[in-house]
């Protein structure tokens, strides 16, 4: 049986907004299609995991205090996980992971929380703490040469600086910074981003997008994912776009 | 003088408004607030003021706490209505106080807003605060728990007045800690029941110790992050308990303190813990135990709080969840009886609600207890659809619905017993679409 080796990063820490959600559509839509989902967590504390061993890693957003700890913890593998991204093991990472993995974070206070760098792109902390990016947000990116609508929701106060390869275009909502054009960051195997929680549980598309990748790097194929019953996703896609898109 | 004329003016409005038969809610509140908002100043109050707040059971321990002392005798001024934030507070206030500010009782009792304690008791002269959990809750409205906690705390620094705490959450026994001077810090605990857990089960918050940053070690869990802790490092957690619940007994509804059997009429953990508290907060103002026992037996709130209906003989429970926690403590009662069962969960995303509904990612829908057919409502009755199949819930079996009456009218197409679960602005306009459906002629 094909399988999937995932390493889901700090689960207890970096679960603010439900992001355990991504992770359970991943085994859900590759359990549907008969591949097997293997899930490592890591926390402090644990065993030093091999990035390279993974096909995926997964990482959310987490609470200011507790994102600080790990801080601390995470920079102690830079040098694994950035072999493991230029070995080209697919990251998905979800608002503070997305800040951590890029040069620093500059607090309101000014203080600096020194990031992974393994991407060039900085963030830093809006001056007025009570003004935050809020709200549901729609994108528009391509994979796989399609163009595909993303949905989610984004709640940050970070606005993220010098993104050369963004995510996607923003149709409804902020993204990096606020009333930007742009939202999160994108490489082939790297999708960082500020739509939090259950990201992939509206946009079945994405989904598919990371187990094919995975699924053709590594048993080397160009494999076509069987399709599934997307139907209640069919229906809130179709209820959104048009609750959201519509306001414009 | 100023103040006289504000109170004269919403009295006068308070008067037009019951003529036209409305209750008016915080309104009163709302514009003297905007007139003075130093009017709380102007208030004579005599008696003891206690206040409850807390993520989950505010408006179910106030108001047990206000029935206890009207049982005793007492008279109680309190907002039972739930509207608890400074507007709320302030128009329960001015419905009952006399022109020239006094009020006239033997205690007042309101549950209070996590975010508003400091700004209600900036000029009320707090007697008891009574703070039972935090969980975290609309983040997109509330921001992160822990700024919440650190507004309390910053208030409590210079509180001298009781403090009643529930010491299985680490996130309000930390509390006890911010005034070190104050001598009236009184815990409240549970001791384990039959469903607690070895593991976190549910969402849950404060995994580290506020005080040294060690990660905190549980001996178990009760629900979410409830349970007896204690951190390895510093001990913080291993408090003298002032009241504590033994022989947990959801089944027969029952439970002991100090030697004393309550029977009470709710079958879940977190109402052990909300009725703890009452217990603690009576003894503190040496309320006759018979007088608390007889309250509690007979205490029910029916707003949708775990109330119990019949629909055309249908047995029918319904209970509000406006964040994981609530949610979760909801699927316990579920999952806790073998019967049967059907269940309905209507999920809005008004501003009240929060607009971000990634909190359901929380709830955890695993080995739902003989629940044979789910529907869903609610402006987003598609979301919490994928979320319960996502689980590994059969998809044939989840029947979303836009529409409220027609998922009411489906989901009772069955003679299964149901259970209800709706979130903060869907509470209402479901009981109310059961009750029209529970009255209309088959």
């Amino acid at each position: 049986m094909k399988e999937l080796k995932i390493l889901y990063l700090y689960p207890d820490i970096l679960e603010l907004y439900g992001d355990f959600g991504n992770i359970q559509v991943l085994r859900y839509r590759l359990e549907q299609r008969g591949f097997k989902a293997i899930i490592t967590p890591y926390s402090i504390g644990d065993l030093a995991p091999n990035f390279n061993d993974y096909d995926l890693v997964f990482a959310g957003g987490g609470a200011d205090q507790e994102q600080s700890i790990l801080a601390k913890d995470l920079i102690q593998y830079k040098d694994n996980i950035q072999q493991a991204v230029d070995d080209g093991v697919f990251f998905l990472l979800i608002c503070g992971a997305y800040q951590l993995f890029g040069k620093y974070y500059k607090g309101v206070e000014g203080n600096i929380i020194p990031g992974l760098e393994i991407f060039p792109y900085y963030t830093e902390a809006i001056n007025d703490r009570k003004k935050r990016c809020i709200g549901n947000i729609v994108i528009e990116t391509t994979l796989n040469n399609i163009k595909t609508k993303v949905i989610g929701f984004e709640n940050h106060g970070g606005q993220t600086f010098d993104v050369n390869t963004p995510f996607g275009d923003v149709l409804f909502g902020n993204g990096n910074k606020f009333g930007d054009s742009k939202e999160g960051f994108f490489l082939n195997n790297v999708i960082a981003t500020y739509l939090h929680g259950p990201l992939l549980s509206k946009n079945p598309e994405l989904a598919d997008y990371i187990i094919k990748y995975c699924l053709d790097r590594k048993y080397n194929e160009n494999i076509t994912l069987s399709a599934l019953d997307d139907s209640f996703e069919s229906c809130v896609r179709e209820q959104l776009l048009d609750r959201f898109l519509k306001k414009l | 003088m100023k103040n006289f004329f504000i109170v004269l003016a919403m009295k006068a409005l308070h008067l037009g408004l019951k003529i036209m038969g409305k209750n008016g809610g915080n309104f009163l509140g709302k514009l003297a607030y905007d007139w003075n908002p130093n009017i709380f100043k102007y208030f004579k109050i005599d008696c003891p003021i206690i206040a409850v707040t807390a993520t989950n059971g505010k408006t179910m321990t106030n108001n047990a706490i206000g029935y206890v002392f009207k049982t005793a005798g007492k008279k109680v001024i309190s907002n039972t209505e739930g509207n608890n934030m400074e507007t709320g507070i302030l128009s329960t206030i001015l419905k009952n106080c006399t022109l020239t500010g006094k009020v006239k009782a033997d205690y007042l009792v309101f549950e209070v807003d996590e975010g508003y304690v400091p700004v209600v008791f900036k000029d009320l002269k707090l007697d008891t605060l009574v703070v039972i959990n935090f969980f975290r809750d609309q983040l997109d409205r509330n921001g992160e728990v822990e700024s919440l906690i650190l507004k309390i705390n910053e208030f409590l620094k210079n509180y001298s007045g009781n403090l009643v705490l529930n010491n299985d959450d680490p996130n309000v026994a930390r509390l006890g800690h911010a005034n070190p001077n104050n001598e009236n810090v009184f815990y409240f605990s549970v001791d384990k029941y039959e469903h607690a857990t070895t593991n976190m089960k549910e969402a849950g918050e404060g995994k580290f110790c506020p005080f040294c940053n060690t990660r905190i070690e549980y001996q178990y869990y009760q629900y979410s992050h409830i349970g007896k802790f204690e951190c390895p490092q510093c001990h913080y957690g291993n408090n003298n308990i002032y009241r504590t619940a033994i022989n947990i007994d959801l089944k027969n509804k029952c439970f002991d303190v100090d030697n004393t059997t309550y029977h009470i009429r709710f079958n879940s953990i977190y109402n052990i813990y909300n009725f703890t508290a009452v217990i603690a907060c009576a003894s503190l103002y040496k309320v006759d135990t018979e007088i608390v026992k007889k309250a509690l037996s007979e205490f029910v709130l029916n707003n949708g709080r775990l109330e119990e209906l019949q629909v055309h003989n249908i047995p029918t429970i319904i209970n509000l969840a406006k964040n994981p926690t609530g949610a979760n403590v909801s699927l316990r009662v579920l999952n806790e009886d073998n019967d049967e069962k059907e269940l309905l969960f209507v999920l809005n995303d008004n501003m009240a609600d929060g607009f971000d509904v990634s909190w359901i990612w929380d709830i955890n829908f695993d080995n739902l207890n003989n629940v044979t057919r789910i529907v869903t409502s609610g402006t987003r009755a598609f979301d919490i659809a994928i979320r319960i199949k996502t689980s590994g819930y059969t998809p044939a079996k989840i029947e979303p619905y836009l529409n409220l009456e027609e998922a009411i009218t489906n989901l009772y197409k069955t003679n299964t017993k149901k259970y209800v679960i709706a979130n903060y602005t869907s509470l209402q306009s479901t009981r109310k679409e059961i009750l029209k459906y529970s009255e209309k002629k088959l």
